[in-house]
């Protein structure tokens, strides 16, 4: 496909407006970041992200958000796999709902999963719930209570106000991202192969491990660092879980808007450095990921 | 990564035929893929509603309306004031309502703007620094919401780099009609005149521009750059304008993308919770629907909350069906476009 | 009108795609570039059309005489082909047409009427009259590009330029199509240069070749001279299939190019000459009026033959006998050589 530079009319005006919308809009706020967390003195700086509080979010947000990754990384591949596999009724419903993490608003996700896990929400207090819920349906049809009450009490989640509860949203925000890059790689799969290997006696567990699984890994990394990065800079919907307890139940995004809203810019600026940092980083290896899956299938 | 959307290249197909499925694997990973996606997203979405109409339906639609007393009723002081208290969050609630979708209004056909432009330059043409654009256009998914917010509180703010110029400007509601000479208009939420930037629904705008700024321009650039140059050369060797190449042939080749970038960016920017808040300010006037939900949760007002919340998550599944369709829509057009314009 | 181009250079980077061409083509004539993939024929269209700039340095693109390097694609009126036709994809077959003409200026816009009666006559030229409401997805490969060539045509170009019109096609519409485009040109005159790979097809058509190799233009000729007195051994071996023999020669070692066809097979010595040399038919393949024999010689080299029919049945020729054969002509030496 050739270019051409000069006959398609346009270049100046669209390239000179993307360059003016992009500088002002993203590239001088983000430069007013660097200047600001620039400002202070590296010791400084580096007694801020040290500061008891702060380490205590940014290892929240990280154990939190590893955690929800790791639970993505393995449902993810599950539903992955199962929507491309196998045919099951409302297959695909199954599949479109999986985008609904990224259509959602963050605050209506955290408000509707804080109540769910609620102490006496439906799955927060899923077992009571359960109990209750079968007693009233055999109500209905005359019998007595069919469960003594409190028989289920063992089987709870009240996840809201604690640790289990921003794991539980950042899995949910996570959650199209290890399906949406693995599916593509699974659909493109030929089963041929399999049927091949099967004739000469392989093991599907073996073929899974050594052959299937091989081609889908880049593409199940970069999906799980995806999650990973989103979940590391997610707010909107980790406050309303989240106790928001400052040093212990505060996530790093939330320390930011505390700074903020206590006008301390300078800390506030340099615990975002750290933040836009990380994600620059993930961002970089999902790049070195894709290039060398790239190379590597020019090779192969 | 914030809501960064992946190409929409996953449509499902048929099953292929592959060797049998072992029964049991077959079983426990169906459902437990079923169970996942029940408990993470169906449920929750149910919830939603059930939380939303649970003083029936008179109390939710109490939330945008609250009750009328009959003229001659006689209402004690507590009843009063309950009323009026209920008529104040009700007025808050449509400014809320107002004021997303002024911002939406606002920011989408800017976004619109810059990613056809964007689309435009990086696809037609090649020059030095291309693939570079490319990844800057993309910047804002990796970028936390509340980091997106706090740039412009570092830029715009009182103590910010450009503070004092910000804190000093003053303009007028845009959609005031005032600054072409109208007393009249539609405020929709803007209301009046601001001076200042951060706190003020201009810094929402600036926010939500930002977080939705890669929508349209990334939705339409794989599509551009597999079409090709060829048929806008042929527009133009026919003596065809820039312009009316660009509208009459490469805008209709892209608008099942164009407006599935749209709609991404008009859900993102109805959404938008942390960089909004960061520039909110915390105060009732710049109070969006999301910022809206946080407050009557705060409140305890758990119905009135998911009764705000049970709109947007409509919007959420309006965009889903949307998103389908398109898929659907773009699918039937692809195989006629085959063999014609494959290179 | 004319076309001249003086000394066009391009180059991508430090890729020459043309080097030095110069080209003059007459007003009416029916011009073929024909070259291996990767010669530089799509290149030369695009120069010639503006959709591409040559390199600085390079001559001027004359148009009837009046330098048009710095007109813009759209000012030079010419009608471009594409490869894959770019027909516009949501437009249907008269819209397509049409676009041309309503996106002149205003002052010089026909009407409405003028337009219907226009694309009508187009559409009959290329006999696709009852197809108007058609989009391109539902065309056949050679309509489609039968509605390309009307669509550039309708704006009255005053060259046309073609870039592998039948590429895409399959070997039957193929050879329609160019019969048909012969005649179109014969009737409508228009200046026209069209890009193939197809030395049949270009021998067949047009009324200069230009053959291109490697950037250069090779020779620049009618159909006949190009096949009959090919300018370099690229051109020759280009244009059909060949024999290669190496001997001595009376000035040092050389090698020559005989077609096939040029090859003659005797029965006895006598017949064939002073200069006839002994083969063994090794292989017999039958090919309608032609037969292909292969001749491998006494030092292993194989030499391939085309005998008519008729001939063929009057030799008699069975598989495993030794024959001799002599060259028809002498025009193809490449080098003074002697068998
Ligand atoms: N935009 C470009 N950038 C770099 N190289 C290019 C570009 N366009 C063409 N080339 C190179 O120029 C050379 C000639 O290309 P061109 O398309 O003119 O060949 P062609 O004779 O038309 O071949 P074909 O018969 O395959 O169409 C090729 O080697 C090609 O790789
Ligand atoms: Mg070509």
């Amino acid at each position: 496909m050739s270019r051409t530079h000069r006959v398609i009319p346009g270049l100046p005006l669209t390239l000179g407006y993307t360059l003016f919308y992009l500088s002002a809009l993203v590239l001088l706020p983000l430069a007013a970041l660097a200047l600001k967390a620039g400002q202070m003195s590296a010791p400084e700086f580096f007694r801020v992200i040290t500061d008891p509080v702060v380490t205590a979010s940014l290892r929240l947000t990280f154990f939190a958000s590893t955690l929800a990754a790791l639970i993505n990384a393995v449902f993810g591949l599950i539903v992955a796999w199962s929507l491309v596999r196998y045919d099951f009724p409302l297959r695909r419903l199954f599949d479109a709902v999986i985008d609904f993490p990224f259509a959602l608003p963050t605050a209506v996700a955290g408000l509707t999963f804080a109540n769910l896990f609620l102490k006496d929400g439906w799955l927060g207090g899923f077992g009571p719930r359960l109990v209750e819920g079968v007693n009233a349906l055999a109500g209905l049809t005359g019998a007595g209570p069919l469960l003594p009450s409190g028989a289920l009490d063992w089987l709870t989640f009240p996840y809201t106000g604690q640790t289990g509860g921003i794991v539980i949203v950042l899995v949910f925000v996570g959650l199209p991202f290890v399906v949406r890059t693995v599916q593509p790689v699974l659909l493109e799969w030929d089963p041929e192969y399999e049927i091949a290997a099967r004739s000469l006696g392989a093991k599907p567990a073996t073929i899974f491990a050594r052959v299937i699984f091989p081609e889908i890994a880049p593409a199940w990394v970069s999906g799980v660092a995806l999650a990973f990065a989103r979940a590391v800079g997610e707010y909107g919907s980790v406050i309303f879980i989240a106790a928001n307890i400052p040093g212990r139940s505060q996530i790093a995004p939330l320390q930011i808007v505390t700074r903020l809203d206590d006008f301390q810019y300078a800390q506030a600026s340099a615990i975002g450095v750290v933040l836009l940092a990380i994600s620059l980083l993930i961002l970089l290896v999902i790049n070195g990921l894709e290039s060398f899956s790239r190379r590597h299938e020019r090779t192969a | 990564m914030a809501g960064a959307p992946i190409a929409a290249k996953t449509a499902l197909g048929p099953i292929k035929p592959a060797p049998p499925p072992h029964p049991v694997a077959r079983t426990v990973l169906v459902t437990l893929a079923v169970s996942f996606l029940t408990i993470f997203i169906l449920v929750p979405l149910v919830n939603v509603f059930v939380q939303a109409f649970a003083k029936g339906l008179d109390g939710y639609l109490a939330v945008f309306w609250p009750p009328q007393p009959a003229p001659e009723q006689v209402l004690s002081v507590v009843q009063q004031r309950k009323l009026a208290e209920a008529a104040v969050q009700a007025g808050r609630t449509w400014h809320a309502i107002g004021l997303t979708l002024s911002v939406a209004a606002i920011v989408v056909p800017l976004n619109i703007c810059f990613g056809l432009a964007a689309a435009w330059a990086t696809t037609k043409f090649n020059f030095r620094g291309r693939a570079l654009l490319i990844s800057l256009i993309d910047l804002p998914f990796s970028v936390s919401p509340v980091v997106a917010g706090l740039v412009f509180v570092l830029l715009l703010g009182r103590n910010g780099i450009f503070g004092d110029w910000a804190t000093h400007l003053t303009w007028i509601d845009p959609f005031s009609l005032r600054w072409v000479g109208f007393e009249a208009g539609f405020p929709l939420a803007f209301e009046r005149d601001y001076s200042g930037v951060i706190f003020t629904p201009l810094a929402i705008v600036l926010a939500s521009v930002f977080v939705t700024f890669p929508f349209v321009a990334r939705s339409l650039t794989p599509l551009m750059e597999s079409q090709g140059t060829d048929e806008e050369l042929a527009a133009l060797s026919l003596g065809a304008s820039g312009w009316r190449t660009f509208f009459k042939i490469t805008v209709p080749n892209v608008k099942w993308a164009l407006l599935y970038g749209v709609i991404l960016c008009t859900a993102r920017a109805f959404g938008e919770f942390g960089a909004v808040s960061v520039v909110s300010g915390h105060v009732d006037v710049n109070d969006t629907m999301p910022l809206r939900i946080e407050k009557l949760w705060n409140e305890y007002n758990n119905q009135a909350a998911f009764t705000v919340a049970s709109v947007l998550a409509l919007l959420a599944v309006f965009t889903l069906v949307a998103k389908a369709a398109i898929e659907w829509k773009a699918a039937r057009d692809l195989p006629q476009n085959q063999g014609h314009s494959s290179q | 009108m004319t076309i001249e181009i003086r000394n066009i250079s391009k180059s991508y980077g430090d890729n020459k795609i043309l080097q030095n061409i110069d080209l003059k083509i007459e007003s009416g004539e029916l011009v073929a570039l024909l070259g291996p993939s990767g010669s530089g024929k799509t290149t030369l269209l695009r120069v010639i059309a503006g959709i591409e700039q040559a390199d600085e340095g390079s001559g001027p693109v004359l148009f009837d005489d009046v330098d048009v390097s710095d007109v813009d694609l759209g000012k030079r009126r010419i009608g471009f082909v594409f490869q894959h036709y770019a027909l516009f994809k949501h437009m249907n077959v008269f819209e397509n047409i049409a676009f041309g003409l309503r996106a002149k200026p205003r002052r010089e816009r026909p009407g409405e009427a003028q337009i219907r009666e226009k694309v009508q006559t187009l559409l009959d030229l290329i006999q696709l009259g009852n197809m108007a409401q058609r989009y391109p997805s539902q065309l056949s490969g050679g309509q489609r590009q039968r509605v390309a060539l009307a669509r550039a045509l309708a704006v009255e170009p005053r060259v046309l330029l073609l870039d592998e019109p039948f590429g895409a096609l399959d070997a039957t519409v193929r050879r329609e199509l160019r019969r048909w485009l012969r005649r179109l040109h014969d009737t409508i005159h228009v200046t026209t240069i069209f890009v193939t790979h197809d030395q049949e097809e270009a021998l067949e058509v047009s009324d200069r070749v230009a053959v291109m190799n490697a950037g250069r233009i090779e020779q620049y000729a009618p159909p006949q001279e190009v096949y009959e007195k090919p300018a370099s051994p690229f051109v020759f071996k280009f244009l059909g299939n060949y024999n290669l023999f190496h001997g001595r020669g009376q000035s040092g070692d050389g090698a020559a190019l005989v077609r096939p066809h040029d090859i003659v097979i005797h029965r006895d010595r006598d017949s064939a000459g002073p200069d006839a040399r002994l083969g063994l038919v090794s292989h017999i393949g039958f090919g309608g009026p032609v037969v292909k024999v292969e001749l491998e010689t006494e030092d292993k080299t194989h030499v391939d033959v085309e005998v008519t029919t008729p001939t063929f049945n009057d030799l008699a020729l069975k598989r495993g006998e030794t024959v001799w054969f002599a060259l028809r002509t002498q025009q193809e030496y490449e080098y003074d050589f002697v068998i």
